[in-house]
């Protein structure tokens, strides 16, 4: 079950990017943001094990990735009764409209296309909290 | 970033024409196809270029700003260690009572220009997104040169028949021609409104 916290700070993210420097930003963002916690993968199996290991209550994830991409961890993750219930922010430059609208279809709780700000990262994730405490 | 040299592109776009016509009367279809690749990847590295020059501009321009407010920092601290540090003048009643308010305010102004201090840090955090945008672009201008380079070596050993090669990426990676396509949004806005406009 996701947290009920409303404590911004005991809330655990997953953030999943190949690219190093994009893990870093997306983390500082989040930290500014209020939400101190997060851990860093760099492709979709990598997540798929800290997922499987580690309570985590918050997805943010690029689609374009080496082994398993942003679209196979979203299916992974809302085929796995574990997991299901986690929501999937796509963070990425695929900026495509059948890519966007593929996400939205196989559960994707958002979509942002890089680059971007921290209002929008902000407003994101805070929609899908509150729409996930609903 | 320098700017480039004056006509390389155009010339390189003239070898890429005769490139592609040479193959294609060659008959050598894959190569053809690869050579029509180049000037999307001319394109890329154009776009490569404008990044990170637009992020490296950025970045000076906001380290410019910080380091402004790191100098009124200073000239605060200076001022007030001045002041509680100066022997007391002859006016010492009116000296005193001055001096606490002189001090808040010096400190209110300090709390102010490292609050700017820091966005600016965020800022230039932020502005190193380029870096993986433009490794994304990279890397496609990278797999056509080894595909071109695979096709022109067995061309060169007249081997078997160029074999089909794995696709290429699926991924469009970073749109660098949006203006000219219907198929990718431009901003994080268009995403929204495509979205809502399907419900979700």
């Amino acid at each position: 079950m996701i947290s009920t916290s409303s404590n911004a700070s005991e809330l655990r993210f997953l953030v999943v990017d190949d690219f190093s420097t994009m893990r870093r930003i997306v983390k500082g963002l989040l930290k500014e943001i209020g939400y101190v916690n997060a851990d860093e993968a760099a492709d979709g199996a990598e997540a798929l094990n800290m997922l499987r290991r580690t309570k985590y209550d918050f997805i943010v994830s690029d689609i374009n990735m080496p082994n398993i991409d942003g679209f196979g961890l979203l299916s992974e993750v809302k085929a796995d009764d574990d997991l299901k219930h986690l929501p999937v922010l796509m963070v990425t430059a695929e900026a495509r409209k059948e890519d966007i609208l593929r996400a939205a279809q196989e559960g994707a709780a958002g979509y942002v296309v890089k680059p971007f700000t921290k209002a929008t990262l902000e407003d994101k994730v805070t929609k899908i909290l509150q729409k996930m405490a609903r | 970033m320098s700017e480039p040299i004056p006509g390389v592109f155009q010339r390189l776009g003239e070898i890429t024409r005769q490139l592609h016509d040479t193959l294609g009367q060659v008959g050598q279809p894959r190569l053809e196809q690869l050579a029509g690749q180049l000037p999307d990847a001319r394109s890329r590295l154009g776009y490569v270029s404008g990044k990170t020059g637009d992020a490296a501009e950025k970045v000076l321009n906001l380290v410019d700003l910080a380091k402004a407010e790191q100098a009124r920092i200073n000239e605060r601290i200076r001022e007030l260690t001045d002041a509680i540090g100066s022997p007391a003048p002859l006016d010492v009643d009116s000296t005193i009572d001055r001096l606490p308010s002189r001090i808040e305010a010096a400190l209110q102004e300090i709390d102010s220009a490292s609050r700017r201090t820091d966005e600016h840090l965020s800022a230039i955090m932020l502005a190193q997104d380029f870096h993986d945008l433009t490794s994304q672009v990279m890397r496609k201008v990278v797999q056509l040169a080894t595909d071109l380079e695979d096709q022109l070596l067995k061309l060169l050993l007249q081997a078997a028949p160029a074999t089909s090669l794995p696709l290429p990426n699926a991924y469009g990676g970073p749109a660098i021609d949006a203006d000219r396509r219907s198929d990718v949004v431009t901003n994080q806005k268009q995403v929204d409104e495509l979205l809502a406009s399907l419900g979700f």
